[in-house]
């Protein structure tokens, strides 16, 4: 046990760091099981004065925290318009930056949906990061309906990764089990409303690592 | 042990939205407080607190339950990045509210005293010397800095840096002390 070390975790969990040392001990942090370990341990014996932290209801920034994270095609308010300008904004420095840094690895793919055959076919890939889903057959549906991507433990009900426009979807995801179930719906425009699959399963299949 | 933050935020860690819902419901006005508590702008906690779920959501599959409360991890989440907003401010000192946080304390600490996981934390403070003790609260709860901590107790930033860190490893020292 290094004891500068606990002593620093110590003073990183109390938040009185000087900044540029804070911003060194977080960067060794990210990638020190040992770090993490003291940090925690702190972390637990301070916790007691969480206590004082009086509750104070917060507005419902639920709808805002969700379109954060999971940007919609369909959204009416103006966090939807400014998270689709961002994401134009991002699209276009993509096209711009990544295709000659990203072209030449093609994450591998963990699961095809629908036979070889069949008109609609999606590919999903994992970079270790992100599980991307592309169409590799068929058309997006209408403009009153969207395709949702569902992934399904065993015996678990479907959690939806998001709806397939017309790029690819990307969603950052820990870490894919194989046997797990991949599954496209049909869904109104913007989504299955209640977070739960209401149209029909379009194509469907595995993940195999 | 019981613990069903730390379920939702394993829930989270299988992207499970459902969950997501319902660890917003039963976290929000606790972190709400946090962040108001430190923070002191109602407008900067409320962008904070949807940066804190955020990161929350992203973050979900690096809780592990054996080393604590899933509301431990979630207020710490909001700690750090309270702090890390507060020191990314220009310098200034908050004396007003540092004084209006003191007067609180004695009904905060009875508060505290009512709770059996905080009870260890209170008698160990107790051991402390009352103005180290207060310099140790300010930083963890209002997420004041070495320099205002300095200015508030009138001593210089290094001995206000030795009372820390000393005051810390007391701590560690007694709270291993009752637990064993």
């Amino acid at each position: 046990m290094n004891g500068e070390d606990r002593d620093i975790a110590g003073e990183y969990v109390l938040g009185t760091l000087p900044h540029a040392e804070r911003l060194a001990f977080a960067a060794r942090l990210k990638s020190d099981p040992t770090l993490q370990v003291l940090v925690a341990e702190w972390e637990d014996r301070l916790a007691g004065l969480n206590a004082e932290y009086a509750e104070s209801p917060a507005p419902d920034l639920f709808p805002a925290i969700e379109a954060r994270l999971f940007p919609r095609p369909a959204q009416s308010r103006w966090q939807g318009w400014l998270g689709g300008l961002v994401t134009a904004a991002a699209v276009l420095l993509g096209a711009v930056v990544l295709p000659p840094l990203l072209a030449p690895v093609a994450p591998p793919v963990i699961a095809e949906l629908g036979a070889p055959d069949a008109g609609l076919r999606f590919e999903a890939h994992y970079d270790g990061r992100d599980l991307i889903l592309r169409r590799v057959a068929g058309a997006a549906p209408a403009a009153s309906q969207s395709h949702e991507l569902w992934i399904i433990a065993p015996d678990a009900a479907p959690v939806s990764l998001g709806l397939i426009g017309a790029d690819p979807l990307r969603v950052a995801y820990p870490a894919p089990l194989a046997g797990w179930t991949l599954a496209v719906t049909l869904e109104p425009a913007g989504g299955a409303p209640q977070g739960i699959p209401t149209g029909p399963i379009v194509a469907a299949g595995q993940i195999t690592l | 042990m019981d613990d069903p933050i730390a379920d939702l935020l394993t829930r989270c860690a299988a992207q499970d939205r459902a969950a997501f819902r319902a660890l917003y419901s039963a976290t929000s006005a606790k972190l709400m407080g946090v962040l108001l508590r430190m923070l002191k702008d109602r407008q900067e906690a409320e962008e904070a607190l949807q940066e804190v779920y955020t990161r929350i959501w992203l973050r979900a599959q690096r809780f592990d339950p054996a080393r604590g409360r899933g509301m431990t991890w979630a207020i710490a989440v909001a700690r750090h990045l309270a702090i890390d907003r507060l020191r990314a401010r220009p310098i200034q000192t908050e004396e007003a509210e540092y004084d209006q946080i003191a007067d609180t304390t004695p009904r905060a600490e009875s508060r505290l005293v009512a709770l059996g996981e905080a009870r260890q934390i209170v008698q160990c403070f107790d051991t402390l010397e009352p103005a180290r003790a207060a310099a140790l609260r300010g930083a963890y709860l209002d997420g004041l800095s070495y320099a205002d901590l300095a200015d508030r107790h009138d001593v210089p930033l290094n001995t206000m840096r030795t009372w820390l860190r000393r005051g810390l490893a007391a701590l560690r020292d007694c709270m291993e002390g009752v637990r064993a």
